[in-house]
């Protein structure tokens, strides 16, 4: 099925069209490669040729084996609504006061790096992190920004990419029972999703907050006067009544809504899965250690849930849209941030689950250098910050930098791709390798940049 | 074996073969000639021509090579291979024959001895098409490549002359030294090049270039002539066996009258290589069985034809089923081309449940079941149609589904009030509740002015504010159309241009809005004055209508001229878009699918039928009530939806019903019709349906999870039909189906009243399923029945009520 964007917007034309590929010559006449890639959304369903066409679609496709790289999981740590960088993980205590903003600075455990005042306690596992201060793109749209930071692609009007977490699950089967990808506490954007994947790959949500009162995952456990044994009986009473339409029909959804129901049972039949779910098991020790509020619960459920076998997770945490009165709002939101993430670092490290998880703290954009009338400041995509840790990333890395008003990369700019590059090429996943998407239309998982070669462990 | 035998064995053979031969013997029924007629002005203008034998079977075979040509007037004209050179002025016939037919052309030749001056934008620019420089992946991107821009797909052709010969003076053209201009060695890869090698040296389009250059390359006068528009021909092609060929002539049209033929200068593109592929020339080729759609893009304009590839010496035998109206007619000739045979008509069970669940968007009660299974009547089905199409649930469905299209949310007094959320939805269900005529609701809508509360139609335009997005959203909504892309270059597989976008946008420039005494309420008014702006060169553009004439609207409010066009027979998208999205409804997809992405290069799968449905609809005068009557009486939508070897892989043709999940509305309201439960939604009374539902902001827990449209934009992506592990789960342990079995009681019910516990069991079947339970079915379920204890029986049977909502049969509509 063809999922368009929603949005359709259009507002720049580099997005990709033509006839011939990107990098390579233009089409002599018109191979059906060529125009696959130029957005020829499968108008005729194919007939009996489908089959094959297909087939040799898939033999021009850019294959690369999958296979489980040093980071296992991935947590990502979205902050919407586009975090000030300087604020945060780059100040400028050396830069006007109009840029420097109200804060003050703390020293890391890193020589010579200092983070925003509020990051005290992460200052001291700088050492484990690697701060990326040269992330850079164009689009200062919210939405847009957001589309960058899932997908590791630019918006376009004609297609729907799928997301880091989408990819991972398209490219690793589950592990212990658990669904691939989960989100915290749910799908947080429509750009988390499968994109022009099947939806089998879509994100499992949580459906509600762990921070909340009475927080449980809907519909993991058998609802209340149905014992194991009663469902076993509906399942084979189930199995009864479905086979009637297995032997008759035949289609892909009835398979992916088939696929849904193995792999709920799996959950619901795993007291391993279901325990992963069930955050109130912490000890109390260790909820306050990560601090019983919206940052220290999703975190610590986040621990859980790659400690049992998830592959990516991807939670949100506050809203940093700060047009105004930043201080406050840093103040708010960055000291229970900044007590978790010290708290998940930490924690996984002492279970031996840093150097196989990566964590990514990432946001749509940055901040503008300058504070605004409303002692806030607006959206800036040229130049913000996104951090890494485990997983195979070097502890203690301070890559790229912003120059001193922090408004544009200075050195070594990361771009979208390379990020995403980056966090593929640890998972062991090869960016380069292309999925089919609608209209046997072959996509790279990611198209261009690098993995960061000088954060790689 | 004994010499009868073995007389009865030859005789046998020679049937076989006899059989064969009828089978592959086919009578000659046309012979067309492309293009219609030849029309030769200055001595370098030129035409081939195509050739294309018709058989009785449908398949079709170019016979160029093997047809005769002769002129009336031989000095007028000279034939090379099977293109027509001009000789001398006047007027002859061209009469080309094959296998004892005739058909004749006129030949028409003026200014045979004059040159045409060379021209940048008639020449070179094709050239830059043709050869894919001005690609997106090339110089067409938004930056250029390798620091030389063009504009993407040629939309900006002055601003590309400047750049060849303005900027970075001398660099790209050696006026002095024509050979050694940058722009042909970089084509011809003489110099090192990214794109490579894109033409040969002392080639057509070589050459071309360079007698522009060697002209001084001008600039080309104003008033030159530019392309109206494109033919590519034949247009249907039925290619029989591995390798057969066919091969295409594009034409261009200008406005000064003349045409010219651009076959060589076309790109060609397809959609489908392993079926039908096409090279440079135009030639297509044919390979595996299967269908595509072939193109030739021609300056902004993109022409495609469509081409059928069957193999050769294949047995198939049509089976002759039975058409009940036009819509089978049309349907069996595409299924007939292709050599694929419809699946079975359903059963009346299978058929009662799917035409409740497509028009009414309920389940068939016990009641109506035994009376619709009763009924011996030859014309049931039709009645059954009819009974549905009456009833307040079928103005339900098709509510919801415009109210998707026009957004109908509330988003917390931002825009849109609950209140004239509400207002909206009122307004919009008495309209279709009363059978308001499609194209008047629509006319309604997008010229209403007056206070948001006052007249609600007005809302359309607070859902909406932007003077594009609204230009956008009306013709993705009501024309099918996605012009997004057009707001920054030439749309690069449609027609449209940036001239069309913004020409479009202008009939929303003029809309006013103000405050009105109730904060919650806006007043829409045509404020009579405001422009759009074309973003090259600034200019103000003038209203016209998409695909149509640039109308007078001085003095006038623009929306209600646009509104009288588009919701009419003048507008060509407007039926056929709604008829599209009509058929989707009953079908799971769109005859153009998705159904808000008409597009040049998304062809009809059926152009005939489609073409069909509009008009019939137009002549209903727009009562889609009688549309839907159409399509559901039709054996096409009542066919079953297992395949045969023939059509298994076949999805675009309607060779056999789809089976589509119930979304998400439908759904909840299905289990809580089996289970004789209610729900309370925001703003409804208790026992409403999800279907009833005004907001598209109002949602729950199980509506969301399956998917129910948020309506925040107009995409038909909107309904999320794809299934989810939260769906599963929500299924097999939530509260939806669990307690509402228990809630509704319907099990206790059933057994107070002293039914049978096989009764019962047939009964939850027909509530959920439609139908009754087979014979292995009740022997398997059988254990259940037998238990003594009557709580434990209750138990049992509740168990088969779950599994029956849970079973894929339940929650598919088939």
């Amino acid at each position: 099925m063809t999922k368009m964007n929603k949005d359709g917007f259009c507002n720049g034309q580099d997005h990709w069209h033509g006839f011939g590929l990107p990098g390579r010559p233009a089409p002599r006449g018109a191979s059906r490669r060529d125009f696959l890639y130029a957005g020829f959304a499968g108008g005729l369903g194919l007939t009996l040729g489908g089959l094959l066409k297909h087939e040799s679609a898939q033999a021009a496709q850019k294959h690369y084996e999958t296979k489980e790289g040093q980071a296992k999981s991935v947590i990502h740590i979205f902050l919407p609504g586009g975090c000030a960088h300087q604020e945060t993980w780059d100040p400028k205590p050396y830069a006007p006061i109009e840029y420097r903003g109200p804060l003050g600075t703390v020293k890391t455990n890193v020589d010579g790096q200092v983070f925003s005042q509020n990051l005290r306690r992460t200052a001291t596992i700088a050492d484990k992190l690697c701060v990326i201060r040269s992330m850079t793109h164009g689009e200062a749209a919210h939405e847009r920004g957001t589309h960058n930071m899932f997908t590791g692609y630019r918006p376009s009007p004609a297609i729907s990419f799928p997301s880091y977490g989408s990819v991972v699950s398209h490219e690793f089967g589950p592990r212990k029972s658990m669904p691939q990808y989960v989100c915290i506490p749910n799908q947080p954007n429509e750009y988390a999703g499968s994109g022009y994947l099947s939806s089998m790959y879509g994100p499992f949500s949580l459906g509600s907050d762990p921070a909340s009162g009475g927080f449980k995952v809907r519909d993991l456990t058998l609802p209340g006067g149905i014992s194991v044994e009663r469902f076993e009986k509906r399942r084979s009473i189930l199995a009864t009544v479905d086979e009637h339409f297995r032997k008759l029909e035949k289609s892909d959804n009835l398979d992916a809504m088939d696929a849904f129901y193995q792999r709920a049972y799996a959950m619901i039949s795993s007291k391993h899965a279901r325990e992963a779910f069930n955050v109130a098991a912490e000890p109390e020790a260790m909820k306050n250690r990560y601090g019983k509020n919206q940052a220290g619960m999703r975190m610590l459920m986040a621990r859980r849930l790659v400690e049992a076998g998830v592959r990516m997770v991807t939670m949100t945490y506050g809203g940093w849209d700060m047009h105004q009165r930043i201080r406050d709002s840093i103040n708010r939101q960055v000291p229970s941030f900044d007590q978790a993430f010290h708290a998940l670092i930490t924690d996984l490290d002492q279970r031996g689950l840093l150097k196989s998880t990566l964590v990514m703290v990432s946001s749509e954009f940055g901040r503008t250098p300058k504070i605004n009338k409303d002692d806030g400041r607006d959206h800036w995509p040229k130049v913000f910050s996104v951090v890494l840790a485990g997983g195979g990333i070097k502890g203690g890395a301070f890559y790229g930098t912003s120059d001193a008003t922090a408004s544009e990369p200075d050195l070594n700019p990361v771009t979208v791709q390379d990020l995403a590059q980056t966090v593929y090429n640890r998972m062991g996943i090869v960016g380069d390798k292309e999925l089919m998407a609608p209209g046997d239309r072959p996509m790279e998982i990611v198209d261009g940049g690098k993995p960061i070669s000088d954060v790689l462990a | 074996m004994t010499t009868k035998q073995t007389f009865i064995a030859a005789l046998a053979l020679f049937l076989v073969i006899a059989v064969t031969v009828v089978a592959n013997a086919r009578t000659l029924v046309d012979v067309k000639v492309f293009p219609p007629d030849i029309d030769l002005t200055t001595q370098r203008d030129r035409q081939s021509v195509v050739v294309q034998a018709v058989f009785d079977d449908g398949v079709t075979q170019d016979v160029t090579m093997q047809a005769n040509y002769s002129f009336a007037d031989p000095k007028l004209v000279k034939l090379d291979g099977y293109t027509i050179h001009p000789v001398a002025d006047g007027q002859t016939q061209l009469k080309v024959e094959y296998a004892g037919r005739a058909v004749m052309l006129p030949v028409k030749v003026k200014d045979a001895t004059k040159d045409r001056p060379i021209s940048f934008k008639l020449d070179v620019m094709p050239v830059f098409m043709k050869a894919g420089c001005n690609a997106g992946s090339c110089h067409g991107a938004a930056r250029g490549k390798d620091g030389f821009m063009l504009s993407l797909f040629g939309y900006d052709p002055d601003g590309d002359y400047n750049r060849i010969v303005r900027e970075l003076a001398g660099r790209r053209i050696n006026l002095s030294l024509p050979e050694q201009s940058l722009l042909l060695e970089k084509g011809v890869g003489k110099v090192n090049h990214t794109g490579g090698e894109l033409f040969k040296e002392g080639g057509e389009l070589y050459n071309e270039t360079l007698r522009w250059i060697k002209a001084g390359a001008p600039r080309d006068a104003n008033d030159i002539a530019k392309p109206v528009g494109i033919d590519v021909t034949p247009t249907r092609i039925v290619l029989e066996g591995e390798n057969s060929t066919q091969r295409l002539t594009v034409r261009a049209r200008y406005s000064d009258g003349t045409t010219r033929d651009v076959s060589h200068l076309a790109a060609y593109i397809t959609s489908n290589a392993t079926s039908a592929d096409i090279d440079e020339a135009g030639v297509i080729t044919a390979h595996q069985r299967g269908e595509a759609f072939v193109m030739a893009r021609f300056d902004t304009f993109t022409v495609g034809a469509q081409v059928i590839v069957i193999p050769k010496g294949l047995k198939y035998d049509w089976p002759n089923p039975p058409a009940n109206n036009y819509i089978d007619e049309l349907a069996y000739a595409k299924l007939k081309k292709l050599r694929i045979t419809p699946s079975d008509l359903c059963d009346d069970q299978t058929f009662m449940r799917r035409a409740y669940i497509d028009i009414a968007g309920t389940l068939p009660t016990r009641e109506e079941f035994d009376r619709f299974m009763n009924d011996k009547s030859p014309d049931k089905r039709t009645k059954l149609v009819d009974e549905l199409l009456d009833r307040k649930e079928f103005a339900e469905i098709w509510v919801m589904k415009f109210a998707e299209l026009l957004q109908i949310r509330s988003d917390g007094n931002r825009r849109m009030s609950y209140k004239a959320t509400l207002l909206y939805y009122n307004w919009l269900q008495e309209r279709i509740a009363n059978n308001v005529p499609m194209n008047q609701i629509v006319q309604e809508l997008l010229g209403s002015t007056g206070g948001t509360f006052t007249n609600p139609a007005t809302n359309y335009y607070q859902v909406e504010t932007q003077t594009l997005k609204v230009a956008e959203n009306v013709a993705q909504v009501f024309m099918g159309m996605r012009i997004q892309c057009a707001q920054c270059h030439n749309h690069p597989f449609d027609r449209w241009t940036m001239d069309d976008y913004y020409s479009f946008a202008a009939f929303f420039s003029q809309v006013g809005r103000k405050r009105a005494e109730d904060p919650r309420e806006q007043v829409i008014y045509n404020r009579g004055g405001g422009e759009v702006n074309h973003p090259i060169g600034n200019r103000v553009m003038a209203p016209k209508f998409l695909g149509g004439d640039a109308p007078e609207t001085r003095g006038k409010d623009r929306r209600q001229i646009l509104a009288q066009w588009l919701a009419s027979p003048e507008n060509p998208f407007f039926a056929r878009n709604l008829s599209n999205i009509v058929w989707a409804h009953f079908f799971g997809q769109g005859i153009i699918e998705p159904v808000d992405d008409v597009r040049v290069s998304n062809p009809p799968s059926n152009p005939e039928l489609l073409d069909e449905l509009a008009k019939r609809f137009t002549d209903y005068n727009y009562d889609f009530k009688k549309l839907v009557r159409d399509i559901c009486t039709s054996r096409t939508y009542q066919l079953a939806t297992r395949p045969n070897p023939s059509n298994e892989l076949d999805s675009r043709n309607f060779a056999k019903q789809s089976i589509r999940r119930m979304r998400a509305e439908v759904l909840l309201d299905a289990i809580s019709q089996a289970t004789g439960t209610k729900n309370k939604f925001r703003g409804l009374p208790l026992g409403a349906r999800a279907v009833q539902i005004a907001d598209g902001n109002v949602s729950t827990y199980f509506l969301t999870t399956f998917g129910r449209a948020t309506r925040e934009t107009v995409c038909s992506c909107e309904v999320v039909m794809e299934p989810n592990l939260s769906q599963a789960l929500h299924l097999l342990n939530g509260p939806t189906v669990n307690a509402k079995i228990t809630q509704g009681g319907v099990v206790a019910k059933l057994l107070a009243e002293k039914n049978t516990p096989q009764q019962i069991i047939e009964t939850l079947y027909v509530r959920t399923l439609g139908r009754t339970p087979t014979q292995q079915e009740t022997e398997k379920l059988a254990p259940l029945t037998k238990e003594t204890d009557p709580a434990k029986l209750k138990e049992n049977l509740e168990d088969l009520f779950w599994a029956l909502m849970n079973s894929k049969e339940f929650i598919f509509n088939h």
